[in-house]
């Protein structure tokens, strides 16, 4: 019964948001730092910081803060940023797209090559490409991010002059219409190569181990027995071998707002991450609140799905 | 009093002609409420601003005023169009966003955190200029990067080269440099040590002068900005020419000196390390002789050697790094520090960032302001004499005698002063150094 089960796991989201946020928020208000000082900048006198924060409710207490804060967010209403002076709902609308596009690239590259050459590696277990394609996966899952963004830059783009270094389009024409798009894909590459590198070893390295558990199974040696080409005994063993594969992909989601800050900052990406990293730097505390509530959503609903597809990878696994 | 008589033929770039009633309707209604350098300083001594005729305008002051025409620039005075702000909560209006000036370009598109759009203003008041069609403004938070995109062709030009980078730049003919202390967040800055003159082991002039003296400021120019800038000579700086005191006696580097002052001061070497108090006023005996050094992360060099200079005559120094919305308040709000390091821009007037520093009403809790915490009655005399005395020859003496009293007493030490790299291609330039960086000859080829 998946309605009723979705049901209920909805019904969980709830405290689960509602637990984050108050958390969140706590966390955020006793960290040092005033939002204030950062806002009004280095000359202003007391009755323009008193102004502000009276403009922006700082000077109430902070549990009725809280409440205040909450009963918006209840209403859809996250706040005014400090810093941009509009919805943060809109700020965080406009950044969503740049992230969107480079971390569902990065994830799709990551998950289909990945499991391509992990079953590559499963089918040659032992033999020299297979012990090529791990010790590549391990290095490039044990190589930071932002030092491989910026060894990709040096060599990639300015050795070769093949791609751009940094943003989302070319400063110099503002292309429309289809070179548009081509004008991003171009820009998109370096970071999303970077990005899905690691995902990538990841992937590869679990494909293969789950690939090379199935078809050491009985129902594999009967599929062989039974005269089953090895393309369709792969397969077979491939959609038991992918749950792990799943999992990590799946929590990989929450990526969306937090894991792409050093990314988006070596390659001047104007997306989330980097809305992040200002935001705590001018303590643009609505802003991080969002961005935080974001977050969480997205990993919960990442792991929702995630649960449903088991079910369906796995006729086994059934939701009461 | 002062008389301005505005251009003839300047409009706003959606087409209105421009005349004093902006003026007056900035001052009025957004400089004097809302910009707090301005407020602070032309506020307390401004009478009124009168608009007799579209192209006159009056300043009337209480007193003269000396840097008002360094001040009526575009950082400290920008004039807003009265028909746009007029009637709206200045902070509010959606000019804001997309503004409208009487600039050479003009505000085309704004995408946030990537980029800025201006476009050439076909009306500008000076006709023919300017030179370029378009500037393009872009986010790119990493300094790497940065300079990455200029090698690579993406961009023309670069506010600012870190020193490492800067060797790679120089050895290339598609790229020109030049140094400017010119920054756009103030202009002719001091990378600045304050004492906290509350703490009692700093109370002594004494030990504020042994820490001067066991630090190698050479050391800091070259260790910390590769060459770029220099020692700085005297507690204004060198670029406001006519303030800048010559032949100053700072404390010359001198580790024996130090160490003899220490010990006169009652700070005794006992063992190796640390130096303990024997004797000290209002400390108590036995108290180490250990300071903490606040500094925005990205200063965290000066702090480093800091320690090394310092404990080498018996100075305990701990580091605290602090975000820069996260230090202001501690420092200047808290005081909860014994030694800092601030990037103290003096800008073009002694009366606009110097004053600030050392006047006793300068003291907390506004950022940036007298973080020593100095008071003396003379100087703040001084300051206020200055900023009313409108000849330059009559103020250099009065700045003058400021920088002697403050060198003896030792409230700052001054390290370095600290112009920036800026880097551009080749078939660019045309570059101003101060503001209209790009408004009137800069051009590119194509």
């Amino acid at each position: 019964m998946i309605p009723r089960y979705l049901l209920w796991r909805l019904v969980q989201v709830v405290p689960a948001v509602a637990g984050i946020l108050v958390v969140a928020f706590v966390a955020v208000h006793t960290a040092p730092g005033d939002p204030v000082l950062a806002l009004a900048g280095e000359h202003g006198d007391a009755a323009y910081y008193a102004f502000i924060r009276a403009k922006f409710g700082l000077d109430r207490p902070l549990p009725e803060q809280l409440v205040v804060y909450a009963g918006r967010v209840v209403s859809g209403d996250l706040g005014l940023s400090f810093v941009h002076g509009r919805p943060v709902a809109a700020v965080i609308a406009e950044r969503l797209p740049a992230t969107i596009l480079l971390i569902g690239t990065a994830l799709a590259v990551s998950t289909t090559i990945g499991v391509a050459l992990g079953v590559l590696a499963a089918r040659r277990a032992g033999q020299p490409s297979d012990l090529v394609l791990r010790t590549a996966a391990l290095l490039a899952h044990a190589m930071p991010s932002f030092w491989l963004a910026q060894m990709a830059a040096i060599t990639l783009a300015v050795g070769t002059g093949w791609f751009p270094v940094q943003g989302l389009t070319n400063a110099r024409h503002a292309f429309t219409g289809w070179r548009y798009a081509l004008d991003v894909l171009h820009h998109l590459a370096l970071p999303a190569l970077v990005l899905a590198a690691s995902e990538l070893a990841l992937t590869t390295r679990l494909t293969r181990t789950g690939v090379l558990d199935a078809l050491a199974t009985d129902y594999v040696r009967t599929a062989r027995a039974k005269g089953l080409p090895e393309q369709g005994v792969v397969r077979h063993a491939l959609r038991n071998a992918l749950l792990p594969v799943v999992t990590v992909v799946g929590s990989r989601a929450g990526l969306v707002v937090t894991g792409a800050v050093l990314v988006e900052t070596v390659f001047a990406w104007p997306g989330l991450g980097q809305l992040l990293l200002s935001s705590v730097q001018t303590r643009d505390v609505p802003v991080l609140l969002g961005l935080f509530l974001l977050a969480s959503l997205t990993v919960i609903v990442a792991n929702l799905v995630t649960d449903l597809a088991y079910a369906w990878l796995d006729p086994r696994i059934r939701y009461e | 009093m002062y008389r301005f008589r505005l251009r003839d033929g300047v409009t706003w770039h959606d087409g209105t002609r421009f005349t004093s009633g902006d003026v007056k309707f900035t001052f009025d209604e957004v400089l004097l409420k809302f910009h707090a350098r301005t407020k602070a300083s032309m506020g307390g001594v401004l009478t009124g601003i009168d608009a007799p005729d579209d192209r006159t305008v009056v300043f009337r002051f209480k007193q003269p005023y000396a840097p008002l025409l360094q001040q009526l620039d575009a950082t400290e005075a920008p004039i807003v169009a009265r028909h746009v702000y007029q009637g709206s909560d200045p902070q509010a209006n959606p000019a804001n966003a997309s503004p409208v000036g009487t600039g050479a370009f003009k505000f085309a598109a704004y995408r946030k955190g990537a980029e800025i759009r201006l476009m050439r203003n076909p009306s500008y008041f000076k006709r023919a200029l300017p030179y370029l069609n378009e500037i393009v403004m872009r986010v790119i938070p990493d300094a790497g990067t940065q300079v990455l995109a200029l090698e690579n062709g993406e961009v023309d030009f670069l506010w600012g080269v870190p020193g490492p980078q800067q060797s790679r730049l120089q050895t290339d003919s598609r790229f020109k440099m030049a140094q400017t202390f010119y920054h756009p967040g103030g202009s002719n800055c001091i990378m600045t040590v304050s004492f906290n003159l509350d703490r009692p082991i700093l109370k002594d002039v004494r030990v504020r002068r042994a820490i001067a003296m066991a630090l190698d400021r050479d050391a800091f120019l070259r260790q910390i900005l590769f060459g770029e800038g220099k020692v700085a000579a005297a507690p204004i700086s060198s670029e406001i020419v006519w303030a800048h005191a010559r032949g100053l006696a700072l404390p010359a580097f001198d580790r024996a000196e130090a160490e003899r002052l220490l010990d006169a001061a009652g700070w005794k070497k006992e063992r190796e390390g640390v130096r303990v108090a024997r004797g000290v006023a209002g400390v108590t005996d036995g108290t180490r002789l250990a300071i903490d050094f606040l500094h925005f992360p990205t200063f965290a060099k000066y702090g480093e050697l800091m320690r090394q200079h310092l404990g080498a005559v018996g100075i305990e120094v701990t580091q605290r790094p602090l975000e820069p919305a996260v230090f202001a308040p501690t420092v200047f709000k808290d005081r909860a520090f014994d030694t800092n390091v601030i990037s103290y821009c003096n800008g073009p007037d002694p009366e606009i960032g110097v004053r600030r520093m050392y006047h006793s009403s300068q003291i907390g809790p506004a950022p940036f302001t007298n973080a020593a915490g100095y008071r003396n009655e003379r100087v703040d005399a001084l300051f206020d004499q200055g900023a009313r005395t409108v000849e330059r020859d009559r103020r250099t003496p009065i700045y003058r005698q400021i920088q002697e009293i403050v060198v003896q007493e030792l409230p700052y030490v001054w390290l370095v002063e600290t112009p920036t790299t800026r880097a551009w291609a080749a078939r660019c330039g045309g570059f101003r150094a101060w503001t209209g960086l790009f408004a009137e000859a800069a051009f590119c080829k194509p």
